[in-house]
């Protein structure tokens, strides 16, 4: 009896978890499938080299190139201004403070809580700083609403990563007369490039997908941005106007909008594992 | 000559005392070894001279360690000159993440060498030195990591000379190595003791007495005996240190009957010694505590030639030593 209840219990959780990967490997291929099928019809050259002529937004010629060009500006933008803040942070919580210090672990806290605000949180408050300061929706506006976004998030992954740095290997570096800063930058942080690599590309890809954080804040424009004051397009908002519209043309354009935001999250991917290959030779 | 002298010094662990009132001179140029069971405190100890011990949470350091006269654990002292000058071989080779080439210019880059012309002499010097030249110089910008645990060790030394150290101290440094590179690092040891002082813990008493010239034996924390490596071996003064080096248990001792003396005139003192001695049989231990450094060797002597057995001598406190002696029956 004993025998059969465990075996049983065996086989509904092997199912369970069958189940469950089978579903989420499903709904990607079915994500992918839908905007491949659905935007290759609209997919082609002028999409992605052309900015959106006259009546674009009604079917007429022209691209997205506007809102490609955005997109990386604005999230490329965020990313570095998110990374010349969260390095620091990292290195401070785990090299500086001391294991249990009140501080660091406070600043853990506040990261966490940060992490969980939703997006368009982050872009009320971006709205709310912009207007205070008298700014209008524009690439910079965006560019810090969206790091703030991705702050949190890349700030605990590579605090992750630094904590799991062994003490010897520290300890190697001090015993050669290394301060704490030589020791960080050129041997931990070395040593988890590649880790800290995937925490950047993490927070690059939750920035340039986000459409409510640039919402209010980044505006909206038919021209490739030229300058860190004028209002920005990015692919989120362009999918969101394009899928708006009642005309199946535009509508396919969203579609073939979307494929092209997932491949530039797809090719990031693939950079960033040639990166982490080559990095990888040289670690302990 | 001293090159490290150790003076008064406490280490508590979490408000623990790890090790207790150590005083000990380290000689120049010489291999001294400090031996003694698990947790006696050997790489503590060792780990205080480069104050690496600093880096661990937890700890408190009281009283002085003197490198070549100066003390390391002044306020205004540069903890990374500190190290290097005293570098350290651990237990482990940890090799960094890079190639081997930049492993030996670590230090020297960060100490300030520029110019590829040096680097690459510096380079190619020390690892002549550890003996590892022939085996790389062909793959010098291949990751270190590739080397064999016993090459990474030599790296490891070379890399430590590359910044040109006085002292190396190493914390059992070959006890993760196969029995060739183990040969080979000792061998190391024994050409660079001309030029560097190497203080090492081991905790294989045949390799002490292989190598080293002056011997240190802590146990529980404290400093039981030391002397050069000779006397120390083949005549070992105290019960604790004799028991260690026969590989007995060693046993606390059951104390008798305490002494606390204040000292004054020695012939005094040492007939209130004496009048206790006569209280207890043979067989029996006295502990005499005394509150100056040099009454110890004095009131020990006279003890000795009374036919009494020394079980140790050790220092308790910062001015009080204590005496611990069985009661023999006279050898007439």
């Amino acid at each position: 009896m004993g025998m059969n209840w465990r075996k049983i219990e065996e086989f509904f959780f092997k199912t369970l978890m069958i189940g469950a990967t089978l579903i989420v490997i499903a709904s990607l291929v079915l994500i992918l499938a839908t905007i491949v099928v659905k935007g290759a019809k609209a997919m082609n050259w002028d999409m992605l080299t052309k900015t959106p002529e006259g009546g674009f937004y009604l079917g007429k010629e022209g691209g997205v190139l506007n809102a490609i060009a955005g997109s990386f500006y604005l999230a490329g933008g965020a990313t570095v201004m998110a990374m010349v803040l969260s390095g620091p942070i990292a290195i401070y919580l785990n090299i500086y403070a001391r294991k249990r210090s009140k501080t660091a672990e406070f600043v853990r806290f506040s990261l966490d809580v940060l992490w969980g605000v939703p997006s368009i949180v982050y872009g009320a408050f971006g709205l709310t700083i912009m207007l205070y300061f008298g700014m209008k929706a524009s690439l910079l506006a965006g560019m810090i609403t969206v790091a703030l976004l991705e702050l949190p998030m890349m700030a605990r992954a590579m605090d992750e990563v630094l904590r799991m740095v062994p003490h010897d290997l520290k300890d190697a570096s001090y015993c050669l007369g290394a301060n704490k800063l030589e020791t960080s930058l050129r041997v931990i942080v070395r040593q988890t490039l590649p880790a800290l690599m995937t925490g950047v590309l993490l927070a690059f890809g939750r920035g340039i997908g986000d459409a409510a954080s640039v919402l209010f804040t980044a505006g909206f424009t038919d021209y490739i941005p030229d300058s860190l004051f004028g209002p920005a397009a990015t692919l989120p908002l362009a999918i969101f106007f394009q899928l708006q519209t009642p005309i199946p043309e535009v509508q396919d354009r969203g579609y073939a909008s979307a494929l092209i935001l997932t491949m530039i999250i797809l090719a990031i991917s693939l950079v960033v594992r040639l990166l982490t290959r080559w990095f990888d030779r040289n670690s302990v | 000559m001293v090159h490290i002298d150790v003076q008064n010094l406490s280490v508590y662990y979490k408000g623990q005392p790890g090790l207790r009132n150590i005083a000990v001179e380290i000689p120049r140029n010489k291999i001294t070894a400090i031996i003694g069971p698990s947790g006696c405190g050997k790489s503590t100890l060792l780990k205080t001279f480069n104050r690496l011990l600093d880096e661990q949470e937890g700890i408190r350091i009281k009283g002085t360690v003197l490198v070549d006269g100066e003390d390391i654990y002044a306020d205004k002292v540069d903890v990374t000159q500190v190290r290097k000058k005293v570098g350290l071989l651990a237990q482990r080779p940890q090799v960094l993440p890079m190639s081997i080439y930049d492993n030996v210019a670590y230090g020297p880059r960060i100490h300030g060498v520029r110019g590829r012309k040096r680097l690459d002499g510096i380079v190619e010097e020390h690892l002549k030195m550890a003996g590892l030249w022939e085996e790389v110089k062909d793959r010098l910008k291949s990751p270190a990591s590739g080397l064999s645990i016993g090459q990474q060790q030599r790296l490891c030394l070379a890399r430590g000379l590359a910044v040109e150290p006085e002292v190396i101290l190493a914390d059992e440094s070959t006890s993760a190595l196969d029995p060739i590179s183990a040969e080979t690092i000792e061998r190391r040891f024994m050409e660079l003791k001309n030029d560097y002082t190497i203080v090492m813990v081991t905790h294989v008493l045949r390799q002490a007495r292989r190598l080293a010239d002056y011997v240190i034996f802590l146990y529980m924390g404290r400093l039981i005996e030391h002397g050069p490596a000779q006397e120390f071996f083949d005549h070992p003064k105290y019960a604790k240190t004799q028991g260690y080096l026969s590989g007995r248990f060693i046993e606390e001792h059951k104390i008798d009957r305490e002494l606390d003396l204040k000292c004054g005139e020695f012939s005094a003192d040492m007939k209130i010694v004496r009048d206790e001695f006569g209280k207890i049989k043979p067989g029996q231990i006295l502990r005499v505590t005394v509150d100056r450094e040099e009454a110890v060797g004095e009131m020990s002597g006279s003890i000795e030639s009374d036919g009494h057995r020394i079980l140790e001598a050790k220092r308790v406190g910062k001015i009080s030593w204590e005496i611990v002696a069985e009661k023999q029956k006279r050898i007439k």
